[in-house]
């Protein structure tokens, strides 16, 4: 066993303290406001990191291919999850979804393990199919059909922001295991036509889909959020307002340390934080493609190009949202957002690129 | 190799995500950079709340620096509901403190609003409860300064000068014509707060309140003082309706001071009708000039060279025919042979019918219009009336007869003063004006400058001098001799002009009325004072507005440093010759022929009947002309 991407694992740790850094910076007014504790979320977060960091050095020592054996399993298990959290008295709701087991003031969310299920199940079932998918029937529509099924139990929760997440993940696994390129056309057209039914049906959508391109037709109803994000970034300027220093963390922004907290490290750091904020993460992308790239074993491959893939597009969907260009789909930012669960599973993740990494020919 | 495939789209992956951050970028940097100002804009006006601090408005003073309107430093309550936490609590105390009921101080402390104002209990607070609220230390509750106007002479050139609503809105007068340069710009203690209303611990900045343009008038405050007290005074003796006074500068329009009865105070404008408030009389109230009119008449015909004051003679029998109507001299039997200077001297009716006649209606009422009359003076003041003339297709030998002594116009004071100052200044009429200059707040250096304003030469110098002169004569020798000053030439004019009620005269109703100017040969000052429908006294605008002139006249010799003339002068001096009258019994006559017998005398009465029943002096006393004699009249 070589040595894991010690690249990878320093930017991880670097990016996970500055994260925990800026929960407390987003949430202390509001912490204080809300339980008379400015550290409130900045210690539920901690406790998550620490143990996140724990489980990450314990996986990334564990070899992946015990994933390849136990994958149905792990699947099952995240789909009885999803089922379970469903019903009410044993999951709980927070901000208007049924995605959560609580246990006492932490959560979990089964649809976070979910989305790591399936990438890993996809990732094996496309070493173990890879004849069939050139075969659209045979090959692609049977992952299709689970990756459908869960995305349906995800929207009954609802959570429509990992619900894409899983989906696009599982599109991005097939897209890199060669699937034709028509697939993906197809792919995309039938999903317009679907925005087009769905908009069809509730014609209000549409303006609430379009509040995004201008935000201040409906100040204080869809355009709210977006508005209170930019009045965070454009004061931030360059060189932002300074540590701490954000004002639209005083109840402008609500939730500060969650969805939006990218508008507050935009205030605080300016153009300059968002630079190295983006080249982090392009830092933790790009060393996980080439983890992909390097690796020996196909499953791997799939594995880390999947978790990376992954994260990839959770961030994009979370920094387009807060500088504005997509609408608002309510996704956390990996490693900076309020979140444990999340967290947890990011980092979870991370475990297990990292010890694909160790087994990379040099 | 065996991966290539993979490899190759992993890459285009990569590079798609790459695209997208750069695209997330360029956002960021659009929205940090090229909208920075904008959004930096909206964001601080989102984060900062204001505290007005109200500006000064700018300070009214008269020709010599003298304050007329200045302002008082009040403090007023504000509240910023969000940050009061225990409403119950400071509601009772507030409550308390300014008298007013917890339910409705409640309403205040609740109201969903950055900042609510206590209008108007908490408004222009007393140090006392200011002081109280204070100690108290609630929080959001502020005590901020609030400027409140103040008149310091209170009645004082009231009308012209106007007064401010409860925000510092100027709503009459100078007030509210000059309200935008009287208005300062309002500063504020601007901090930032969160989304509560709290306020952040940040730097407070506070913003510089911008006072208002201070206004230096044409007044000159200590001929108002004399007018004021000459109008109060003519109120005591005489109860009439209304009183009017002007003093004009005859040689640039400008209004040195202007006054009438009745008035108000401007401090305290909520106790008086609208009527009271509003209606600047001296510019505002149009009536029938009567005899005054008789100097643009007089003016005309000289300028015309329709007459020769010396040589062309009149018969006066007593009245005169025109066109089957019989108009009437004042004087019962007429004056008989007159020069047209005597005529002017008496004032006689018929004598300006005849100049009315030769001058023709077209060139009158040319002249007319050109004196201002029909029109607005243009003075720099609101509410100014128009007058009315006849319209001249309108006017026949009757109109053209009655429009020469001064009846069916009607003009307002400020025409006549206007007028008469354009007949005695050497012939050139100015627009009134009361503003002198703009001043600037901090230095108090002109910002703007006003300056007389000529709008035509109307007569000849030389037929200004004529006018002088006779109006000269008309104080010294004929109907004017009670604005006689020994040692000083006065000229002057009187009128008594009926009242014209629903169409009709009025009986025993007058405006008697008096222009003069001061010093003859070289005017320095007009004055113009009417009183209308004086009580228990011969309504003669000789015995009634004379005097008051005349007073005016005489305290204007030391403000304005009139000197006395030394012999030389336009024509050769001459001191009134006084006569002595023996005084008839008039004991046991009617009211109206007791008049009559005392001809040439002042009379004062007391009592309501219609018969005398005692007087004083007694008959067969002998007493000056002009001098008072009393009569007791049955009840």
């Amino acid at each position: 066993m070589k040595k894991k991407d010690m690249v990878l694992f320093v930017s991880i740790i670097i990016i996970s303290i500055f994260g925990l850094i800026m929960i407390y910076s987003a949430s202390n007014i509001w912490a204080e406001y809300k339980f008379n504790d400015p550290y409130k979320f900045v210690k539920n977060q901690g406790l998550f990191l620490i143990i996140g960091l724990i489980m990450m050095n314990v996986i990334s020592k564990i070899d992946y291919n015990i994933y390849l054996r136990k994958s149905n399993k792990i699947l099952l298990g995240c789909v009885i999850l999803l089922i379970l959290v469903l019903i009410p008295g044993i999951g709980t709701v927070r901000n208007g979804s049924r995605s959560w087991f609580g246990i006492g003031s932490f959560g979990i969310q089964p649809s976070e393990f979910t989305k790591l299920a399936l990438i890993i199940f996809t990732s094996k079932y496309l070493c173990n199919n890879e004849r069939e998918l050139k075969d659209i029937k045979k090959g692609v529509l049977p992952i299709l059909i689970i990756t459908l099924f869960i995305f349906g139990l995800i929207m009954l929760q609802p959570d429509f922001g990992t619900g894409v997440i899983i989906v696009m993940s599982i599109i991005g696994l097939m897209f890199v295991s060669g699937v034709d390129f028509s697939f993906f056309i197809k792919i995309g057209m039938i999903g317009i036509v679907g925005i087009v039914g769905l908009i069809a049906i509730a014609p209000y959508r549409l303006k609430r889909i379009l509040s995004f391109l201008n935000p201040w037709q409906d100040p204080l109803g869809s355009g709210f959020q977006i508005i209170q994000s930019l009045y965070a970034i454009g004061p931030g300027g360059i060189f932002g307002q300074g540590f701490g220093k954000s004002f639209q963390k005083h109840f402008y922004l609500p939730e500060p340390q969650t969805d939006f907290i990218f508008s507050i490290i935009s205030e605080e750091f300016g153009f300059m934080g968002i630079i190295i904020v983006s080249v982090l993460f392009l830092i933790i992308i790009y060393r996980g493609f080439n983890i992909a790239t390097r690796c020996n074993d196909k499953f791997g491959k799939y594995l880390a190009f999947g978790i990376t893939f992954s994260l990839a597009f959770q961030t994009l969907l979370n920094l387009m949202v807060v500088v504005g260009l997509i609408p608002v789909t309510g996704v956390t930012l990996p490693f900076l957002s309020y979140g444990g669960s999340s967290l947890l599973i990011t980092l979870c993740s991370m475990g297990i690129l990292l010890n694909v990494s160790s087994y990379n020919k040099m | 190799m065996f991966f290539k495939h993979i490899h190759i789209r992993i890459r285009i992956v990569f590079l798609i995500i790459v695209f997208i951050f750069i695209l997330i970028i360029a956002k960021v940097f659009y929205i940090q950079v090229i909208d920075y100002d904008k959004l930096n804009n909206y964001a601080k006006n989102l984060w900062s709340r204001n505290l007005p601090i109200e500006a000064d408005r700018g300070i009214i003073y008269d020709r010599n620096g003298v304050e007329l309107a200045n302002n008082i430093t009040t403090t007023s309550l504000v509240l910023i509901p969000n940050q009061i936490k225990d409403k119950e609590d400071t509601t009772k105390k507030l409550a308390e403190i300014l008298g007013v009921s917890y339910d409705e101080m409640y309403k205040h402390v609740s109201k969903r609003t950055s900042i609510e104002r206590v209008h108007p209990e908490g408004r222009r607070l007393s140090y006392e409860i200011a002081d109280k609220i204070d100690s108290l230390k609630l929080k959001g509750v502020y005590l901020v300064k609030e400027s409140k106007r103040n008149y310091p002479n209170n009645n004082y050139l009231a009308h012209t000068l106007g007064y401010v609503g409860i925000d510092n809105q100027g709503l009459s007068g100078i007030e509210l014509q000059y309200d935008k340069y009287l208005t300062g710009k309002s500063g504020a203690i601007k901090y930032l707060s969160d989304a509560k209303g709290n306020k952040l611990n940040l730097s407070e900045v506070y913003e510089q309140p911008q006072d208002g343009i201070n206004i230096n008038l044409t007044i000159n405050y200590k001929l108002q003082e004399v007018l004021e007290r000459e109008l109060t005074n003519a109120v005591k003796r005489y109860n009439p309706d209304h009183v009017i006074g002007i003093i004009m500068d005859p040689n640039s329009g400008e209004i040195l001071a202007m006054s009438s009865r009745p008035d108000f105070d401007p401090n305290n404008y909520q106790k008086y009708s609208k009527e009271e408030l509003n209606r600047n009389l001296p510019i505002w109230m149009t009536y029938e000039p009567g005899s005054t009119f008789k100097i643009i008449t007089l003016s005309t015909a000289l300028q015309e060279n329709k007459i020769d004051l010396y040589k062309d003679k009149f018969f006066d029998g007593g009245s005169i025919n025109v066109d089957g109507a019989r108009i009437k001299c004042w004087k019962h039997g007429g004056h008989g042979e007159e020069t047209f200077l005597e005529v002017v001297e008496n004032s006689c009716n018929p004598g300006f019918v005849v100049m009315g006649q030769k001058i023709g209606k077209n060139t009158l009422f040319k002249y007319i219009r050109n004196f201002g009359f029909g029109q607005k003076t243009g003075i720099d003041l609101n509410g100014e009336s128009n007058g009315i003339l006849f319209s001249l297709k309108n006017v026949g030998p009757v109109e053209l007869a009655t429009t020469s002594f001064g009846q069916g116009v009607s003009v307002t004071p400020i025409q006549q003063i206007t007028a008469v100052s354009a007949v005695v200044n050497g012939g050139i009429l100015y627009q009134p004006y009361i503003v002198k200059s703009l001043n600037d707040p901090e230095t108090n250096s002109v910002i703007k400058k006003f300056n007389k304003k000529r709008i035509r030469r109307v007569i000849s110098k030389k037929t200004s001098k004529e006018v002088r002169m006779a109006l000269e004569s008309v104080v010294t020798n004929g109907t004017g001799r009670n604005a006689f000053i020994d040692g000083y030439r006065v000229g002057g004019k009187t009128g008594t002009a009926q009242k014209v009620n629903n169409g009709v005269y009025m009986v025993g109703n007058y405006i008697t009325s008096f222009i003069g100017f001061m010093p003859a040969n070289n005017p320095k000052i007009v004055v113009y004072i009417a009183v209308d429908n004086a009580k228990g006294i011969t309504q003669y605008g000789g015995t009634v507005a004379a005097p008051i002139a005349k007073t005016i006249l005489k305290d204007s010799i030391d403000i304005l440093s009139i000197k006395k003339p030394k012999g030389a002068s336009e024509k050769e001096y001459q001191p009134a010759e006084k006569k002595y009258i023996t005084i008839p019994n008039v004991i046991g006559l009617e009211r109206k022929d007791a008049i009559e017998q005392l001809k040439g005398l002042n009379i004062e009465y007391s009592g309501s009947g219609n018969t005398v029943v005692y007087q004083t002096p007694k008959a067969g006393e002998r007493i000056l002309e002009g001098e008072t004699v009393k009569l007791m009249l049955n009840n």
